[in-house]
């Protein structure tokens, strides 16, 4: 046993050129496996955490999967607004403890702008009920004084290098192509006066700004352009009522867990306009179930890099067979059996299949590991490089077992070349 | 020692037989030349000597014992303990040192182990010696060896542990004149010593003189006559 481990590994330490080909695939295809496992794992865990202690969210009716793209990822447009008085009637309810109304429409250089009251940073929670926390200034005051403060994601802030007292323009509509014919709302500027700390999700590419703001900066405009020969300067604004009549969602925060059923059934019920609410979580599951066979569908391409590679294993060893007839007829004659044959070859195959995916799980780990941050920064996902997930093990050990498994079949001819050829292999 | 009967042998799918021999006994302690042209069956006997093969009908015994009788796994065991084989070339496992191969039935048969009273390692390094390798050769890689010099250290591996019967299939055709005289002096002079029965194929007659005993194949084997070119040496 321990004189066929040793033959086996000098064997294929002769022939390291070819065999090294072999290792170098089943890493890139271990590797991707791991990888893609990882980030499978992570998106879907700051997918679902992108809003929590959040009971429940209200929108116009339309599909609960839309209103969570729009109201929490800020993908897409509503359909329609709710008035704020429906907003008001929900915030009445007895069971309900705070309500904080999302106006969206707008956006800063592609990223898009939330207008919202104060209390948005004092209820909103992401991940594990974590509040959110601004690396520096201040939110914005949300009274008249402070009506042109807006306060930044950790993403807009990086990846526009913006500080604190930084003078910024909302533009009108989602995500302007730059040098396009953007409706800008360059009258009325506003002032940076906070940044978020970074969070993973949807908050750190958003511009927030309060309700009165969006009011602002809308006055003189109708149907999405300025109104012509009107112009409201940014002082005089001021002097309006900027209370909001309308908003397009709304997060609800309830005294109990136990009422949201029954919340959930008023606010779909309410006679005045035509509401939807939805459980986040419900919301979330569903939308990822939806977005999730595109990573499924990943997941099996890699699957079949890795059955592509190990059949290159196969090819190899057994192209390889036809050569090492002598050395097996040697083998022979010194007394190993057939059986030790098969052994030597799954031997070899085991070896090289299990040096080819601990090199990819390093490959992997160091990837992450180098990534994780670019990654974070870019694409808000915190890539975890701790312990290997279950799957991450399942999926490493099948890439071992199926390796070896396929170890089996140059094996399987060697054990039949051995029997047939005798002492003199017939070549 | 060595004893056949009734022998009868075809390849898997070959119509005709390669070997029919109706009767060979070989004592104990001899060196018996075996010879005959390409293609007579006679790299197929050893095989059928070394229990690789199995005889259909009729019985190829070593020591008594038929080799069809035994298991697989004990033919291989068996084979491990008790033979020493040399074949014409590429005897040797590359990658492994002189030593490494040299060692290698001790490896797979305890039995041959223990017939080195002074120990396997110690046993090879001797022969090594004998069969006059030189000493710094012995921890080199076998592929860096001449082909005189990997013969030679194939009969030392062949001889390793005194198995009772050492099969050459034509060791010398690789070497010159010179070489082949002095590798037939050393493998005869160590078998003697080893009391190992040899018997050594090969179609070169001018070697029949080193043996105790001429075996001509053609001569026994009955199915000679109709040999086709399929058939293989």
């Amino acid at each position: 046993m321990k004189t066929l481990l040793r033959v086996a590994a000098l064997s294929a330490w002769n022939r390291r050129g070819t065999l090294l080909l072999v290792v170098l695939s089943i890493a890139l295809a271990t590797a991707l496996l791991l990888t893609l496992e990882r980030l499978r794992t992570d998106i879907r865990a700051s997918f679902l955490q992108a809003v929590s202690g959040t009971d429940l969210v209200v929108g116009a009716r339309t599909g609960p999967v839309q209103l969570m793209l729009y109201a929490v990822f800020r993908v897409g447009g509503a359909t329609n607004n709710i008035r704020m008085d429906s907003v008001q009637a929900i915030a009445e309810h007895r069971a309900v403890a705070w309500v904080v109304p999302l106006a969206l429409g707008d956006s800063h250089r592609g990223f898009p702008v939330l207008g919202t009251t104060p209390a948005y940073f004092q209820h909103f929670r992401y991940g594990e009920q974590q509040p959110l926390e601004l690396s520096a200034g201040q939110p914005f005051a949300g009274n008249l004084d402070g009506l042109y403060e807006a306060v930044l994601g950790a993403e807009v802030a990086d990846r526009l290098g913006y500080g604190l007292g930084q003078r910024i323009t909302l533009s009108h509509g989602l995500a302007p192509q730059a040098g396009a014919l953007a409706a800008e709302h360059d009258d009325k500027p506003f002032t940076v006066v906070g940044v978020l700390a970074r969070t993973g999700t949807p908050v750190d590419r958003t511009v927030h700004v309060s309700l009165q703001a969006i009011e602002a900066i809308h006055l003189d405009w109708v149907g999405g352009a300025p109104l012509p020969g009107l112009r409201i300067s940014a002082e005089n604004a001021r002097k309006f009522s900027l209370e909001p009549k309308q908003v397009t969602a709304a997060l609800v925060g309830l005294k109990g867990r136990a009422a949201v059923f029954n919340v959930q059934r008023f606010v779909n019920g309410y006679e005045a306009e035509p509401l939807l609410a939805v459980l986040p979580g419900v919301a979330l599951d569903e939308l990822w179930e939806a977005v999730g066979i595109g990573e499924q569908a990943l997941l099996a391409m890699s699957g079949l890099v890795a059955l592509v590679s190990l059949a290159g294993l196969v090819a190899v060893v057994l192209a390889g067979l036809n050569e090492r007839r002598r050395e097996l007829a040697v083998l022979r004659a010194v007394g190993a059996g057939p059986r030790q044959v098969l052994f030597l070859l799954a031997a070899e195959g085991a070896m090289v299949t299990a040096s080819g995916a601990l090199l990819g799980a390093l490959a992997a780990a160091a990837g992450v590991l180098l990534a994780g941050p670019a990654v974070q920064a870019r694409f808000g996902v915190a890539l975890a490089w701790g312990a290997p997930t279950a799957m991450q093990w399942a999926l490493f050990a099948a890439v071992l077992g199926a390796g070896m498994l396929a170890a089996l079949v140059p094996g399987w001819r060697a054990y039949r070349l051995s029997l047939a050829d005798g002492l003199s292999p017939r070549t | 020692m060595l004893h056949i009967e009734g022998l009868r042998f075809a390849w898997p799918g070959a119509q005709e037989l390669t070997l029919d021999i109706a009767h060979l006994h070989i004592d104990a302690g001899r060196a018996v030349f075996l010879h005959g042209p390409s293609g007579c069956g006679k790299s197929t006997l050893l095989s059928l000597l070394a229990g690789v093969l199995v005889a259909g009908p009729g019985q190829v015994r070593l020591a008594g014992q038929d080799w069809a009788a035994l298991s697989p796994a004990r033919r291989d065991a068996r084979r491990a303990a008790d033979l020493g084989v040399i074949f014409q070339q590429f005897n040797l496992l590359p990658y492994l040192s002189v030593l490494d191969n040299v060692l290698l039935p001790t490896r797979f048969s305890a039995a041959r182990a223990q017939r080195c009273p002074e120990g396997p390692l110690a046993a090879a390094r001797q022969l090594l010696a004998r069969v006059s390798l030189p000493q710094a050769l012995w921890t080199q890689r076998a592929d860096t060896l001449s082909v005189g010099q990997q013969q030679r250290v194939a009969a030392a591996r062949a001889l390793l542990g005194r198995p009772s019967l050492v099969i050459a299939d034509e060791p010398t055709s690789a070497l010159d004149a010179a070489l082949r005289d002095n590798f037939m002096a050393l493998l005869m002079g160590e078998c003697r010593v080893a009391g190992s029965t040899l018997v050594f194929v090969s179609h070169d007659e001018r070697l029949a003189g080193h043996f105790d005993e001429r075996v001509s194949l053609p001569d026994i084997n009955r199915a000679a006559l109709h040999q086709t070119t399929s058939a293989l040496a």
